[in-house]
């Protein structure tokens, strides 16, 4: 394996990985306020379609960015006007939130698929350290959407951690009536969490149609979604574990499609006469198995998940 | 400030999902008419084309009860599953499971004669279904893994296994270099009934009607409802949690297999990697609309089944066959709704919460313990 080879493959894993942390950093977001949101790889795609669509529009990477992120949002106000405010339940809504965002963004983008978007966003090349050797190119010349959602998660840590408002959403995911009885309103605290949950995974889906796999094709998202949802657990409810987390699926995304280049053997096949369709099965396997492992550590412990994770609340009923 | 507040109705009215998935339907129609129109076309011409291409005429229904097959399979198995709370949203891969082993099996036993062969091929359809949800199943029984997840992970590994035999290993010879399997033998088609219908749309029929029975007679059915409603009960009363989570699971997979066994055998004619269809997924919005009853299944499989095959239909006035995704998504966004608002009715309490005829809180806990 060449250097350069290597170098492409941690490039790439920071990228899948920002990916799938974007859309499980808003996941997280909703989970800790009680919501659980099965709707990700339908609002991801709709945030896919709607940048690109902008992107081609304005020819502004940002301005897509930024409107994936409000289409995200507003998706996401749909599952929470469905089971925030009107308590229906979380998990139908959201499956009905994939299915019909699937099939609404494979609509709305029936007349840009095979298009190429004229700017994107450039790789930020930072000053001074993007030349640093090996760690340069990883870390200091990525696109600038790798940074801003380092920062957010930072920011979603700090908020959840450290503020009145992160107590309130935290609270509201563990026992709703409480927080209803201290006088927090539980639905504008839940439905705001889904929101910005949705605009989380909105500007994933920007972020995969502007810069990773520039254009609009149906099922571009390909399971993405649900591999940020499993991320959620996988990361125990915890921004920090969910980075973790995002890195190791980050790198089994980015591994896939390399593994044909690679000149390796594994137990006496070599890899790279393995059919990619084979492969591909890598980053689900590896997610089931992550899951098992977990609940497996946890199994005589209480789960980290919110106590109050998937439960409507309806005030008549306390 | 006054504001709403959602209050339980203290009676039920009754056959109100029937209503709700009607005004499902009609919410669905209303959205799809601002969507068509927004993009240019005429509404009316688009679901005149629908309406006409999936019941006027024998073909016509024929094509319907072909669609609406896999997905009373798949709704079914997710219903079996939805019986005790659990959901199982991989119902797509093990339907592709179940295809992949009977076609499998259709390839080394080609001597067999055709009705042995078929219920071979219907047996390992079960069969690869269930194999695999028994990942799942194992880890939600035993350690508690969520089976949502788990499920719909190996969707994606069941089809790109399909997309590696059709690339590799079961490649067709003699396809010219095109990436397909060999068809299935000839003597291994299910029977038709008229049109593009076929006998197993009664395969479907009869298990919804032993799933009914099983379910709403039989001890057996009593418990697996009683373990997903009240599992403390359960456990009280000696049933194994463990034993019921592992039978509901692998029923509802092999369920699924099934349906893509039906699939192979029935319309299509080879194993792809685009047999399952989305009928697995539609399965899901099927049961969900259903409540997991049978009878509800059958009857939401018709619908979605005609609404699949309006949408086929409208491509040739140039309408993208997405709208019926959508609109299959927008009668259970429309009926999860309406529902709400049967079960619940908007109350408007003033800052202390409660208004003047309002009923004490002991009655509110009553209906809610009712």
């Amino acid at each position: 394996m060449s250097e350069a080879a290597l170098i492409g493959l941690f490039v790439a894993t920071v990228q899948f990985g920002t990916l799938v942390f974007l859309a499980a950093l808003g996941e997280l977001i909703s989970e800790r306020a009680g919501v659980l949101n099965l709707g990700v790889e339908g609002m991801m795609a709709m945030g896919a379609v709607s940048g690109f669509m902008v992107g081609l529009e304005t020819g502004s990477p940002w301005a897509a960015f930024f409107a994936a992120a409000a289409v995200g949002a507003l998706v996401g106000g749909f599952h929470a006007l469905v089971s925030v405010v009107l308590g229906a339940d979380q998990v139908v809504s959201g499956l009905a939130l994939t299915i019909g965002g699937l099939g609404l963004a494979a609509y709305v983008g029936r007349n840009v698929v095979g298009e190429r978007p004229e700017t994107q966003f450039t790789d930020l090349g930072i000053a001074g350290l993007a030349d640093i050797r090996w760690f340069g190119e990883i870390f200091f010349d990525q696109p600038p959407v790798v940074y801003l959602t380092v920062g957010l998660g930072l920011a979603v840590w700090f908020v959840l951690a450290r503020t009145r408002l992160g107590l309130a959403l935290r609270a509201v995911g563990e026992s709703a009536p409480t927080t209803d009885a201290v006088g927090h309103s539980v639905m504008a605290l839940r439905s705001g969490a889904v929101m910005a949950g949705g605009a989380f995974a909105g500007a994933a889906g920007a972020f995969l149609s502007l810069y990773m796999a520039p254009g609009w094709t149906e099922g571009m998202v390909a399971g993405r979604g649900w591999i940020a949802v499993a991320l959620v657990i996988f990361g125990a409810w915890r921004p920090g574990r969910l980075a973790l987390g995002a890195l190791l699926f980050g790198f089994t995304l980015a591994l896939q499609p390399r593994l044909q280049s690679f000149d390796i053997e594994l137990l006496g096949v070599e890899v790279s006469r393995i059919s990619p369709a084979l492969l591909g099965i890598l980053p689900f396997v590896l997610t089931v198995v992550v899951l098992v492992i977990i609940s497996w550590r946890y199994r005589h412990r209480p789960s980290p998940a919110p106590a109050a994770l998937g439960l409507p609340y309806r005030r008549e009923e306390r | 400030m006054i504001r709403p507040v959602l209050a339980r109705r203290e009676k039920v009215i009754p056959g109100t999902q029937a209503v709700a998935f009607v005004v499902g339907i009609a919410v669905a129609l209303v959205l799809g008419v601002v969507l068509l129109s927004t993009s240019g076309h005429s509404p009316a011409e688009v679901y005149e084309r629908m309406f006409d291409s999936a019941f006027m005429g024998s073909d016509s229904l024929a094509r319907t009860l072909e669609r609406a097959t896999p997905l009373a399979l798949t709704g079914l198995a997710v219903a079996v599953a939805g019986s005790m709370g659990l959901w199982n949203i991989g119902a797509e891969g093990q339907m592709m499971a179940g295809a992949t082993i009977a076609a499998g099996v259709a390839m080394v036993a080609d001597g067999l004669s055709g009705p042995l062969l078929i219920a071979v091929m219907m047996v390992c359809g079960v069969a690869g279904g269930m194999v695999l949800m028994l990942g799942p199943a194992l880890a939600r029984s035993h350690l508690g893994v969520s089976e949502i997840i788990t499920t719909l992970m190996l969707v994606y590994v069941a089809i790109r296994v399909v997309e590696w035999l059709e690339t590799g290993p079961w490649k067709d010879p003699d396809s010219f270099g095109f990436a397909v399997i060999e068809p299935v033998p000839e003597q291994a088609s299910l029977p038709g009934l008229f049109g593009r219908a076929n006998i197993g749309t009664l395969i479907a029929l009869g298990l919804l009607i032993v799933f009914w029975l099983a379910v709403s007679r039989t001890a057996w059915g009593y418990e697996l409802r009683l373990a997903g409603s009240s599992p403390n009960t359960a456990r009280y009363a000696g049933i194994s949690l463990r034993r019921k989570i592992l039978t509901a699971l692998l029923l509802s997979g092999g369920i699924a297999g099934l349906a893509g066994a039906v699939q192979l055998t029935g319309s299509a004619t080879r194993l792809e990697s685009g047999l399952s269809n989305g009928y697995g997924f539609a399965g899901i919005i099927v049961a969900a609309l259903a409540l997991m009853r049978p009878s509800g299944v059958a009857v939401a499989a018709v619908v979605f089944g005609a609404v699949q095959v309006g949408g086929q239909s409208i491509q040739t006035l140039g309408v993208s066959s997405a709208i019926s995704d959508i609109l299959q998504a927008m009668i259970l966004f429309g009926a999860l709704v309406a529902a709400v608002f049967f079960n619940y009715r908007i109350r408007w309490t003033g800052p202390a919460g409660q208004l003047p005829g309002d009923e004490p809180e002991e009655a509110d806990l009553a209906v809610e313990g009712a």
